[in-house]
């Protein structure tokens, strides 16, 4: 379409070049679907390794929901950028606790590693856009996952079998804004390398 | 077409990191009350002035005060954040429990629940949810407590509470909570039982709480010694998964609870008679404090002691799988027979009713309790 064209011949700089990059990998459907998936996946895995998401033995295959007492516990820090829940829902083996803080967490996180991966595919398979180099940008999100199983006590530790000192715990404390600034980075650094005109 | 970034580029992603910061909050260390304290004031002659020492400390104290490693201040120096801020872990300040046949839907046989009978009343506190809340403010017999447990300590203990009710601090010293009171936000490590100086309350009268025996024992244990127990519920007002310990597993022993593992945060003992998370029944008073090695009270059924200069007896008890220590001052030779305990003319006692004063013991991890008391004496297996 000619207009769209045009806004992305006039894309300059890094800022547009980015958002260029995202709007042609948010107009594709296989894009999208990359975008989506990978969404969806790092959502469950962050909210799993936050503890709000755990497959258990047994359990009944009805849906059963509970609802805690005080609703304000959403806004409850339990450290390390996790928040309380307010309602559990059961089904078959899987236990959620739902945290509304961490769903949104999980979600913005989620959606950077999504870019991150359609603009990577889209530097796959649209040898045009040759200027688009492999993202690491899913690494990125890494970061994030780490401090997740670091909620209550930096249990992740016990997994490693690293000691926590006073410094390892204050360092757990900056994992979520640093996977936020390396996933935004990330994107940034390979939208720039886009020629708007390969797209 | 440029290959250095722009620096627009690296002040946005910046930008974007320092207000992701800003969702994490404050670690509670600031002076601001949480909002759901509903504790009444103590009564008593508190003067107006807020950095006055009221004349009565805020929960019940006793008159002897127990042993400390170290000044008060310098336990409060080797204090660190746990990770949650205050409250993070929050206490159950309004338990609800169920009968027994009902809690066997979700106790296992061999799963570990902390026991107290007082008066008439007879209540179970499962492992699996004070893992979560390390803190029950009940009322047991009309008398207010808390039974409180700390997971990374391997530690349960029970405290009159007065008017007031505990918390988690969020703070540790030597891996174990410390707690604080409501009523005047007064630093209280578990363990130690005694009133520390703290960020939120710098000069507390240094006095040491009045504890309670609770067992550590199995559910199929406790259940079939006290069939007509009741059991603190799962339904306690909050969105917890208490399927799942984050630490590892009693039953069967796996992760952090295992004898040899490690301890998460830096621990105050460097006494490696016996491995760090190999349990103990210890005893402490203002004389000194011992600790019998479970697993050979188990095995020798009777150990004879000392506590300072005072010659005590740890002898085990087989119904609940515990052990009890009691002053022993005329240095009876006592022997295990049948489950009884039979001193040198042949008297036969039960291992809970010794002639002797019974002191109060508690389990606990080894390095918890030589780092807490390191003039310890230990009775073990050879």
């Amino acid at each position: 379409m000619p207009a769209t064209e045009h806004r992305i011949a006039a894309a300059t700089g890094t800022f547009g070049r980015t958002r260029a990059a995202l709007e042609v990998a948010g107009g594709r459907t296989d894009s999208r679907l990359v975008f989506a998936v990978a969404g969806v996946c790092y959502l469950a895995a962050y909210l799993v390794t936050v503890g709000d998401l755990a497959v258990v033995d047994g359990g009944s295959g009805r849906l059963t929901v509970r609802t805690a007492a005080d609703f304000s516990r959403a806004f409850v820090s339990l450290g390390f950028f996790r928040f309380d829940a307010i309602a559990i829902l059961s089904a078959g083996p899987i236990t959620y606790l739902f945290s509304p803080l961490n769903v949104l967490l999980g979600l913005s996180l989620g959606a950077l590693v999504g870019a991150n991966l359609a603009l990577t595919y889209l530097g796959v398979v649209q040898p045009r856009a040759c200027g688009l180099e492999s993202s690491t940008g899913v690494l990125a999100g890494v970061p994030a996952l780490v401090s997740g199983a670091a909620c209550c006590g930096p249990t992740i530790l016990l997994v490693v079998g690293v000691q926590a000192s006073a410094t390892i715990v204050t360092g757990f404390q900056f994992l979520v804004p640093i996977a936020f600034a390396m996933l935004i980075g990330s994107l940034l650094l390979v939208g720039r390398k886009v020629d708007p005109e390969l797209l | 077409m440029s290959d250095t970034p722009t620096r627009r580029a690296v002040l946005a992603a910046l930008g974007a990191g320092a207000f992701a910061g800003c969702l994490g909050g404050s670690d509670g260390s600031t002076t601001q009350r949480s909002p759901e304290t509903e504790a009444p004031e103590t009564g008593g002659d508190t003067t107006t002035a807020s950095t006055a020492t009221p004349e009565r400390p805020p929960v019940p104290t006793v008159d002897e005060r127990l042993p400390l490693p170290m000044e008060p201040a310098s336990i409060e120096d080797n204090a660190v954040s746990g990770g949650p801020p205050k409250d993070g872990i929050p206490s159950i300040d309004d338990p609800s429990f169920v009968a027994a046949a009902s809690a066997s839907e979700w106790l296992n046989p061999g799963d570990p629940v902390f026991g107290v009978t007082r008066g008439e009343e007879t209540k179970a506190y499962p492992q699996s949810i004070l893992v979560s809340h390390e803190i029950c403010n009940d009322v047991l017999d009309g008398t207010p407590v808390s039974v409180t447990y700390c997971p990374l300590t391997g530690t349960a203990m029970g405290f009159e509470r007065g008017e007031t009710t505990f918390g988690v601090s969020g703070r540790l010293v030597n891996n174990n909570l410390i707690m604080y009171d409501r009523a005047t936000e007064t630093w209280w490590p578990q363990v130690l039982s005694t009133a520390i100086p703290g960020p939120w309350r710098e000069d507390p009268q240094i006095q040491s709480l009045s504890q309670f025996r609770v067992v550590w024992t199995t559910w199929e244990r406790w259940s079939s010694a006290y069939p007509d127990t009741t059991v603190l519920s799962r339904n306690t007002g909050f969105a917890n998964n208490y399927d799942g310990d984050p630490y590892g597993s009693y039953n069967p022993r796996s992760g952090y609870y295992q004898p040899d593992s490690g301890t998460m945060f830096r621990s105050l003992s460097d006494d490696d008679r016996l491995e760090p998370k190999r349990v103990v029944i210890g005893t402490r008073t203002s004389e000194g404090a011992a600790a019998f090695e479970k697993r050979a009270l188990r095995d020798q059924k009777v150990l004879h002691g000392a506590l300072g200069d005072t010659p005590i007896v740890g002898v085990y008890e087989p119904t609940l799988d515990t052990g009890y220590v009691y002053r022993n001052p005329d240095e009876e030779q006592y022997e295990y027979r049948d489950g009884q305990v039979v001193d040198a003319a042949g008297e036969a006692h039960d291992p809970t009713g010794l002639p002797g004063e019974r002191l109060l013991a508690l389990d606990a991890m080894w390095f918890a309790w030589s780092g807490f008391y390191p003039d310890t004496t230990l009775y073990a297996s050879d």
